[in-house]
């Protein structure tokens, strides 16, 4: 019965052997790829494809947090400092820290959601700045400018990245089920009814200062663990991993893949992570091939990549209606 | 004594070159609508061309200058043209389309010049000594510039016709239309002039401190700060806010060591924006 | 009293748009409100519902006092409305509006949504079901599937009322529920909101079209932010405040 509520609900639904079949595929790809670069490629991109989705969970709200990036560095200090500062264990620092994250996000989310699209994103955009500043200002604590080093492993003693690839693939997938439910439910109708808008929506009786909230904790949860399990895989933390420019990036990774969809930031984050990785070689100009993919998604693919097959499908049928009526005459 | 002088000209230098730049991206914001993420590129770009005029022509500074503003200028107009135009209205694709416009400029000049420190030489020689109190010339110069752009512009928006033009399509876009004012010849202009400010402030930055590939990023922000405090539609507003903004820049450093006067400023600015999110000077935008 | 609204002020900077507005509604009536266009009726609606603080008095929905809440808690009490401009959920089908709209009744709690209980999914199976009849009564059923935004301008008002309907209200609040209808839309309309009325829903609208009044059990008159008539609509015609508001004697707007 939801399945005709729901926006996509019937495109998503009626495949899901295919999302299995690709699940495995993935599941057995370090059997393929033993280069340990290759395997840390491959786990950022299910690190970013947390934050792009739980950043995504956020935007159909009808809110444009420009700090997510930021709330990933949250989360991932918190984690590392917690392990190195107080000794706890990272299995049970990723998870608080998750949850404190959330709970900041809440926190400054509750001012920031009576303001309005433009000056919230600004407003953001500046709380992560200043986050930001505050970790540089956090001295030994924090590591400073230099970074923090010396943070405990996830798995330690284990040198080796696949067990590390194998929990990445597994924490993406738990999270991309659960952000899925979120949208596909009533809650995530109620977010979307809010976006479009949120005067109907209250006269409804739908809380919408509680929904806006309740999403950016969700977002902030989701992207605070991924950050807490990149400190412990990582080892290493650096600020500028987190500045405005990787806002800035994970927004892209979302518009290019297309932010209408659930699986976009999915599939922006890998077509903008994989793609550029075969022209490593090209080191500093490596930015131009980003700058191509996003020029030609821009100019071309207004619905972002996952609009993809639609675009090609339609420009087919065109052919064939023309040829036909040549044909006709 | 040193250092006050010192301060205050940095202060007032400060404050011209980020109202110069704010100024440049408002006239975008206020009548296209677009958030041009791109102005800090721009701004940097306007440094290193006025740099490469100097040392691959023999130009002398003032020379460069004009030419660079002319350059950036003109870019900027097919700027407007074929990247922003298409998609006024989309916010999405604006960003997107700043952003591979800031990459493309930043990576470019990274990969031409980006390992060496480089800076223009400097517009003025000499030291100015008012009683116990020396400035030096380059800095009266660089605010004595920023100063004199900053009234012409004023002057060029309140008084002439296309300057009301553009106040007019500030303020509503289909009225201003209706009313037979050609919108897209009055956007390239504003977008001819923004971005030639930006040009001169680069290439007066540029000297006063030094250039790098990512300096556009530093001012973008700074130049966000501003127009979110100044509020949209209103010149006096931006004037004001740059003024606020450079006196932090300038005075929180001495108060309050390295990155925690950043923090400090963008925390003062976090409040004054959760108090009032409009701006302080700009009409209401209903987004 | 279903509805009470004692004092009700509203200042805009210095401009009083409602000023010292009382007014009652009892249960099952159907109310008009009627003035010319500027009179202050949105107001005294957004007033009603919350989208406004009024500067002063009170108003007492089935002894509650609900001056003071929000615009969800007070359609959790049992008010519907509907806006002049009538905005919709637009990138929403025709059906998704409805149903979006029965979020209350019955309301599913967040973990009885998110883990897709057993109640949650009997819930949306009668959601489903309540939406389709709402949409037969008010004559949208054929078009549950189209877009929100592609709808003609009637419909969408239509539309709106029975995203209204779907918080099972006590009181109706309409907002020019016929401007800008043509003279067959009018009439399904008010045909609707009789069906309605025999609903025992208590009906309160706000219209500057005379044409309501056959409607009208009671009609309420206001210009300039105050009331200058009450009574049988009959009585209201004729009287001569009214007739000098919409029709004559010195306007200054």
């Amino acid at each position: 019965m939801e399945r005709r509520l729901s926006i996509k609900g019937r495109r998503e639904l009626t495949r899901p052997a295919v999302y299995a079949g690709l699940a495995v595929i993935v599941a057995l790809l370090p059997l393929f790829f033993e280069s340990p670069y290759i395997l840390h490629i491959l786990i950022l991109t299910f690190i970013y494809i947390i934050a792009t989705v739980s950043f995504r969970t956020i935007v159909i709200s009808g809110q444009f947090p420009l700090a997510h990036a930021a709330f990933m560095g949250i989360g991932a200090y918190l984690a590392a400092m917690a392990a190195k500062w107080l000794g706890m264990s990272p299995w049970i620092t990723i998870p608080l820290s998750a949850l404190i994250t959330a709970g900041i996000g809440m926190l400054i989310g509750y001012p920031f959601s009576r303001l309005r699209s433009l000056y919230y994103a600004m407003g953001s955009l500046f709380f992560g700045m200043g986050i930001i500043q505050v970790i540089y200002a956090g001295g030994s604590w924090t590591g400073g400018y230099s970074g923090l080093t010396g943070i405990p492993a996830l798995l330690p003693g284990v040198g080796s990245k696949v067990p590390y690839y194998y929990f990445f693939l597994g924490l993406a997938l738990v999270s991309i089920i659960a952000l899925y439910r979120i949208e596909f439910s009533r809650i995530g109708t109620n977010l979307k009814a809010i976006a479009q808008s949120h005067v109907v929506a209250s006269s409804v009786g739908i809380n919408e200062g509680g929904y806006r909230i309740l999403a950016v904790g969700v977002g902030c949860f989701f992207v605070g663990l991924a950050g807490a399990s990149y400190a412990h895989y990582n080892m290493v933390l650096s600020c500028s991993s987190f500045n405005f420019m990787a806002t800035l990036w994970l927004v892209m990774y979302v518009l290019i893949g297309g932010v209408s969809s659930f699986a976009g930031p999915i599939v922006g984050t890998i077509i903008l992570i994989i793609i550029p990785e075969y022209f490593r070689d090209l080191k500093m100009y490596s930015p131009f091939v980003n700058a191509v993919i996003l020029g030609i998604v821009v100019y071309l693919m207004p619905q972002g990549l996952v609009g993809l097959p639609r675009l090609v499908k339609s420009k087919f049928t065109e052919r064939r209606k023309t040829k036909k009526v040549n044909h006709a005459s | 004594m040193e250092l006050i002088t010192a301060t205050i000209t940095n202060l007032l230098i400060l404050s011209s070159m980020y109202i110069l730049v704010a100024l440049g991206f408002a006239f975008l914001f206020s009548m296209l609508g677009i958030l041009n993420l791109a102005h800090g590129a721009i701004y940097m770009l306007g440094g290193y061309i006025g740099l490469s005029l100097i040392m691959a022509l023999g130009l002398n500074q003032w020379l460069a200058l004009l030419l660079t503003t002319l350059i950036v200028a003109t870019f900027g107009i097919f700027l407007e043209k074929y990247c922003f135009r298409p998609f006024v209205g989309d916010f999405n694709r604006i960003i997107t389309i700043c952003v591979v416009i800031t990459v493309v400029l930043q990576t470019g000049v990274n990969i031409i010049a980006g390992t060496q420190i480089l800076s223009l030489p400097p517009f003025a020689e000499g030291v100015l000594h008012i009683g116990p109190a020396s400035v030096s010339y380059e800095r009266i110069v660089t605010f004595a510039i920023g100063a004199v752009l900053l009234l012409a512009i004023t002057w060029f928006v309140n008084r002439t016709k296309w300057g009301q033009q553009m106040q007019a399509i500030s303020q509503d876009l289909e009225g201003a239309y209706l009313q037979g004012i050609n919108v897209h010849r009055v956007s390239a202009l504003a977008t001819f002039m923004g971005c030639g400010l930006a040009a001169i402030a680069g290439c007066l930055m540029g000297a006063y401190l030094c250039l790098g590939p990512f300096m556009g990023d530093f001012m973008l922000v700074k130049v966000l700060m501003l127009t979110i405090i100044a509020g949209v539609g209103s010149i006096s507003g931006i004037f004001i806010a740059g003024i606020i903004l450079g006196s932090l820049d300038s005075i929180l450093p001495l108060l309050v060591s390295g990155a925690a006067s950043d923090a400090t400023a963008v925390g003062i600015l976090i409040v004054l924006l959760l108090i009032r999110p409009q701006g302080f000077f700009g009409h209401e935008v209903e987004m | 009293m279903l509805l009470e609204i004692n004092g009700l002020t509203k200042y805009f900077g210095g401009l009083a748009a409602v000023r010292d507005f009382n007014m009652h509604i009892d249960e099952g009536e159907l109310l008009g409100l009627i003035g010319p266009n500027g009179a202050g009726k949105t107001t005294i609606f957004n007033l009603i519902t919350s989208m406004y603080k009024p500067t002063k008095g009170k108003i007492i929905f089935d002894g509650n006092d609900i001056t003071s809440k929000k615009p969800h808690e007070i359609a959790r009490l049992g008010i519907g409305r509907t806006f002049q401009l009538n905005p919709l959920f637009a990138d929403f089908t025709v059906l998704q509006n409805v149903s979006t709209s029965f979020h209350l009744h019955p309301k599913s709690s967040l973990p009885d949504i998110y883990f897709n209980t057993a109640k949650y999914r009997r819930n949306e199976a009668y959601i489903l079901e309540q939406s389709q009849e709402i949409l037969k009564m008010v004559g949208l059923d054929k078009v549950e599937n189209e877009l929100a935004k592609n709808l003609p301008h009637g419909y969408q008002k239509m539309l709106g009322i029975a995203r209204a309907l779907a918080v099972k209200p006590r009181l109706l609040i309409l907002d020019e529920p016929i401007a800008g209808m043509n003279p067959s839309e009018i009439d399904f309309t008010l045909d609707a909101i009789r069906k309605m009325q025999q609903q025992k829903i208590t009906i309160f609208l706000v219209e500057h079209n005379m044409k309501i009044l056959e409607l009208c059990e009671r009609v309420v008159v206001i210009d300039f932010g105050q009331k200058i008539a009450e009574g049988l609509p009959n009585d209201v015609r004729e009287n001569k405040e009214v007739i000098r508001a919409y029709f004559g004697g010195e306007r200054v707007t």
